[in-house]
């Protein structure tokens, strides 16, 4: 979207893809829906920087996750046409050439279509819905309209309570390597995004089982 | 496909036994067929007794116990370590587990899909014999290292004898017969029926003058292969017979018997003295023998079901009534009776489901839940006629309240219908696309609604009241005051009595569905779509004959009773002049039946489309002979509802 059509306020027009996406939210999912019986999508992005505004995707990962157990088949990654490759990027994330890259329109089209409406899983996850939101922004979409949780603020929530103030956590602490550690989560192929995404399920997985000994058994309890 | 996932798990598993032994394309196959499974500490990962699950486990993380319970004794036989491979014998035997898994910490475990592994079974010969040796050995786990298994071994138990190969519980409680029914080859046919109709079994083994077994001769190859090739009745038996038999001893391990009949398809297995063809015939084993060596019966299902309050347990028994009834449809067994038994035990399920929601709900709404409701099955469960689980319709009629509490009660009896619903997913139900289910505040209503909705839907029967009378029509109460629903029947037999045009219509649309058969009495098919070249059974075959059940029993006005086929059965009482008619189209209703569900059952859906080509040539002609009485049917509706004559 340039200027001038911001200025005229021009809308994008929405790609057939979006507005399928965003006719699966009719049905809402109920509050009394067992955590085994819900569908999760955990995701994760590698991204050339952390600033949604300059930085690009360059790769993502996801995998599915119903009643404990996530077949490894439903795992996806997809590498990204990159504007630009940020040497320092490269560098964190080791992937030095681009394996086998998708067209934003394909990515969007496939990543929408992946994730339906499930929920939403992530850690950190605002950050890698911005990202998104932003690379999807030509094709019209707007925002996820999907049931989000984030990992670090579950893990927040059940060790520290829930009345506990998350902006005075300390930052290191809940970083995606100190959880899993602490909850036992051994860790390999870090900084590639389905691999990210492969730990985040099974700290997900972690963390529900302990949700559930703290009464925390629905859909409602869970999102609050 | 992720492959920074899949690769991740194939570097995991190539450390391990069997694993090492595959390449690596089998071993990318395997490692993309896996699941990757969570349990807490303390969790069950299957329970002795338990039906074998699709897939066996390697253990990622953590610890996992298996034990035993004997005589009420819980004991320990296992402590399973990373790497290590367990609940494997069940599943190739298709048995019972024999023990229980428990995380004893929490654990990540990968589940690996049988169906991957049986290919793998057959192409390597080296993991195949790596799980015979196993087998011979009687290991419950695969173990990652032998001295391993050897310290867990002392640390908790001596494996005695009696406990070699676990996982099948020993030769004592599988009954086989040790009276075999023989003849001599050259007896004819008609002779050795006579002998099995005396003596009362399925099937008679043909010997020579040594008794030495030859082949056998059972029900079903009296069906297909003489009377269905019009032979003669003095045809010899060893024209008829399978031949060779399978033969193994009396002492050979069950396991190997029973892996012998997976393996091979066999319905029965011939014991003789030496196990070999040359030597005589000593006893036979039939898969049913088997099927009631597991347990599932009727009997022990829904005595399970009655002593369970945990949905997950609920929703493993009615998996389990699953594999009976394909039991019951592969051998025939009477369609009233295999209907009666799985209503029956989704009955129950609802009623517990209900009852689990009103404990639940109850005490947070001490007046709404004083309310009298009553919960209704509707469509294939209010008929009885639901034999898979596919979509769910049902409705909640609650007693009239003052206004002031109107609100309150609704939202207290939907907040029950959702829990249920929740339930019913669990226990592998389907949702109803249409949302035709109490969880919708249209179908949750007091029974003054209802009654007007009734009313609406009889006084001004336009396609949408049609169509919901189809499936509202059937109801049948499952749980609560009776009471409410017997009112509602009254109410609308006294609505339809002053508005008999309303049968009309319904009559109308009964016939509104398309035949079944086309000029050249071939199949009429779908003509596109996914669904191409196959025959729609549910809205060409049986939606006619439910249709027209049911406007005929309104049309008498017969109450309580929902069943198709009891419907026609009991019409044949009421219409003399068409008693064989209507006994016949309730006969056709119960091969259709069996027909979808069967196909349901063999593709893993509704069982809705059937492609011609694919069934046999008898059950061809046995479709298309249950055509004959819908035909006639409509004919006689056209004339008595005088549809000629009624445009609109």
């Amino acid at each position: 979207m340039g200027w001038l059509d911001f200025i005229l306020g021009k809308k994008t027009p929405k790609s057939s893809f979006v507005e399928a996406y965003e006719s699966g939210f009719e049905k809402k999912i109920s509050d009394v829906r067992p955590i085994s019986e819900l569908l999760f999508v955990v995701l994760d992005t590698e991204t050339t920087g952390f600033n949604p505004k300059n930085d690009h995707i360059i790769s993502f990962g996801a995998i599915k996750l119903k009643g404990f157990s996530m077949p490894v088949a439903s795992g996806i990654e997809r590498y990204l046409d990159t504007p630009v490759q940020n040497r320092e990027s490269v560098k964190v994330h080791e992937i030095l050439y681009p394996i086998e890259t998708s067209p934003l329109k394909d990515f969007g089209k496939d990543m929408l279509n992946y994730i339906g409406s499930d929920i939403i899983v992530g850690h950190h996850i605002g950050f890698d819905l911005a990202m998104l939101e932003k690379t999807l922004q030509p094709f019209g979409f707007k925002k996820f309209l999907n049931p989000v949780i984030d990992t670090k603020y579950l893990a927040m929530r059940l060790e520290k309570g829930p009345h506990f103030d998350q902006s005075t956590a300390i930052k290191e602490e809940y970083a995606l390597d100190a959880v899993c550690t602490r909850y036992g989560i051994e860790l390999d192929d870090r900084h590639t995004a389905a691999g990210d995404a492969f730990l985040t399920a099974q700290l997900l997985m972690k963390l529900l089982k302990i949700a559930a000994t703290k009464g925390i058994k629905d859909f409602g309890g869970l999102i609050r | 496909m992720a492959n920074v996932i899949v690769n991740r798990v194939k570097e995991f598993l190539k450390r391990f036994p069997p694993f090492t032994f595959l390449n690596e394309a089998s071993l990318g196959l395997v490692a993309k067929g896996v699941e990757v499974k969570y349990y807490a500490q303390g969790e069950q990962l299957f329970r002795q007794g338990d039906p074998a699950q699709d897939f066996f486990f390697v253990l990622k993380e953590g610890s996992v116990q298996l034990s035993e319970n004997k005589d009420g004794q819980e004991r320990v036989v296992e402590v399973c370590d990373e790497g290590d491979v367990f609940g494997v014998l069940a599943l190739l035997g298709k048995r019972p587990y024999i023990l229980t898994a428990k995380a004893r910490e929490d654990s990540l475990l990968y589940a690996i899909p049988v169906s991957i592994f049986e290919k793998i079974l057959n192409e390597n010969s080296r993991v195949s014999l790596y799980f015979a040796a196993g087998f011979a050995s009687g290991q419950v786990v695969v173990r990652s290292d032998l001295s391993q298994s050897q310290k867990a071994r002392r640390d908790f138990t001596e494996l005695s004898k009696d406990n070699g190969l676990m996982i099948f519980s020993g030769q004592s409680d599988l009954n086989y017969s040790t009276d075999v029914l023989t003849c001599m080859k050259g007896t004819t046919i008609l002779i050795a029926v006579e002998k099995m109709a005396a003596k009362g079994v399925g099937s008679i083994v043909i010997v020579d003058q040594n008794q030495f077994p030859l082949g056998i001769i059972t029900d079903k190859d009296i069906r297909n292969r003489l009377v269905a090739h019009q032979k003669s009745y003095d045809t010899p038996v060893e024209k008829l017979m399978t031949s060779p038999v399978m033969t193994k001893s009396k002492e050979a391990g069950f396991s190997d018997l029973y892996l012998t009949m997976i393996k091979n398809r066999l319905h029965h297995l011939i014991f003789t003295e030496d196990g070999t063809l040359k030597s005589k015939v000593t006893g036979i084993l039939s898969d049913h023998d088997i099927l009631l060596s597991q347990g599932n019966s009727p009997a022990v299902l829904i005595n399970a079901l009655m002593n369970t309050w945990e949905i997950s347990e609920i929703a493993k028994i009615r998996n389990r009534a699953e594999s009976l009834l394909k039991y019951y449809l592969e051998n025939e067994v009477a369609m009233d009776f295999v209907a009666n038994i799985i209503s029956e035990i989704n009955d129950i399920i609802i009623q517990r489901a209900v009852q689990l929601a009103i404990n639940k709900h109850s005490p947070n709404n001490p007046k709404a839940s004083k309310v009298k409701f009553c919960f209704l099955s509707m469509g294939s469960e209010g008929r009885e006629e639901q034999l898979l689980r596919t979509d769910l319709d049902n409705a909640i009629v609650f007693e009239d309240v003052p206004i002031e509490i109107a609100e309150d009660t609704q939202a207290y009896m939907l907040l029950i219908a959702q829990e249920v619903m929740e339930t019913l997913f669990i226990c592998g139900f389907q949702a109803c696309p249409a949302n035709m289910m109490a969880n919708n505040p249209k179908w949750c209503q007091p029974l003054s609604q209802w009654k007007h909705y009734f009313s609406d839907w009889i006084l001004s029967p336009n396609q949408q009241a049609l169509l919901n009378a189809t499936i509202f029509f059937d109801y049948r109460p499952v749980f609560g005051h009776k009471k409410l629903a017997e009112e509602l029947t009254e109410h609308i037999y006294h609505e339809i009595a002053d508005k008999s045009i309303f049968l009309n219509f319904l009559a109308k649309n009964a016939l509104l569905n398309p035949p079944p058969l086309g000029f050249f009495r071939n199949f009429l098919v779908e003509k596109s779509g996914e669904q191409k070249d196959k025959f729609d059974i549910k809205l060409r075959a049986m939606m006619p004959l439910a249709d027209m059940a049911r406007l005929l029993v309104l049309s008498h006005r017969v109450v309580g009773i929902n069943n198709t086929f009891k419907r026609f059965e009991k019409l044949s009482e009421l219409e003399p002049n068409y008693t064989d008619l209507l006994l016949e189209a309730g006969k056709a209703y119960e091969i259709l039946m069996r027909m979808r569900a069967i196909e349901g059952l063999k593709s893993g859906n509704s069982g809705r489309y059937i492609h011609p080509e694919d069934l046999g040539k008898l059950q061809r002609q046995l479709l298309k002979n249950t055509f004959a009485p819908i035909d006639e049917l409509q004919k006689i509706m056209r004339i008595r509802f005088q549809l000629d004559f009624f445009t609109s």
